[in-house]
């Protein structure tokens, strides 16, 4: 979640919100929390696991609809994209 | 006080006093409830109470540099709409008396913790720590985005 808060501080257009999972349930199960950390992008596009910070980027780049090189595109055993 | 050991506290205060620069303001967003009723959905708050505790303990420790705004969210629901907050307790840490952009939604304790020290020592000293790449990246945005993590304490 650090990730996503520096990611706030560095960028106007960043809202980083950091939600604990077990107080909020129905959210939880409405965005299909199994794992954390899971991430939502603009409420769509979801990932689990720590990212490298490149590969973070790039995600919530893809997330909000911004082209991304492959190279960068989220993948590896720790990764589901969804959404 | 229950919630936060006064060790810990002393702790807080010499962290924040080598680490904090600039200025920070919280905003808690928080409905009356108790932490001692089991209240049905969308009644009261049960952690509302622990949330302001530990906002008021990271304004104790630096109180010359953080400062903390509290919006009962039941009293004022055209601030907490403004200030796009969906639900309570939630503290947004920003620079300025303007509501921040990173958000803790829920009591953040466990790991949660210690990123919501991290984003007030960050937001003192402006300090992002990102790549010049990840830069140039983000500023391909040009519409706000939302960036929702789910954590837990464990």
């Amino acid at each position: 979640m650090s990730l996503a808060n520096r990611m706030a501080l560095a960028s106007p257009q960043i809202r980083a919100l950091c939600i604990e999972a077990n107080e909020f349930p129905r959210l939880s199960a409405e965005f299909g929390v199994r794992g954390v950390p899971h991430t939502v992008v603009n409420r769509g596009g979801a990932f689990v696991g720590a990212l490298p910070e490149r590969v973070f980027v790039a995600a919530v780049l893809e997330g909000a609809g911004i082209p991304v090189e492959e190279s960068a595109a989220p993948s590896g055993p720790s990764t589901e994209l969804s959404g | 006080m229950g919630l936060i050991p006064e060790h810990v506290r002393a702790q807080l205060k010499a962290r924040f006093d080598l680490r904090l620069s600039g200025p920070v303001h919280l905003t808690l967003y928080t409905r009356p409830g108790s932490s001692r009723l089991i209240l049905p959905a969308g009644v009261g708050c049960a952690t509302c109470e622990d949330a302001r505790q530990m906002a008021e303990l990271l304004r104790d420790a630096a109180p010359e540099k953080v400062t903390l705004d509290v919006v009962d969210t039941s009293r004022d629901p055209d601030r907490a709409r403004a200030d796009r907050v969906d639900d309570v307790p939630t503290i947004a840490v920003g620079a300025n008396t303007e509501a921040g952009r990173i958000r803790f939604q829920g009591l953040p304790t466990g790991t949660e913790f210690p990123a919501l020290i991290d984003a007030v020592e960050r937001v003192s000293r402006t300090e992002h720590d990102l790549s010049a790449a990840s830069l140039v990246e983000l500023g391909k945005l040009t519409e706000p985005a939302e960036v929702m993590v789910f954590a837990t304490p464990t």
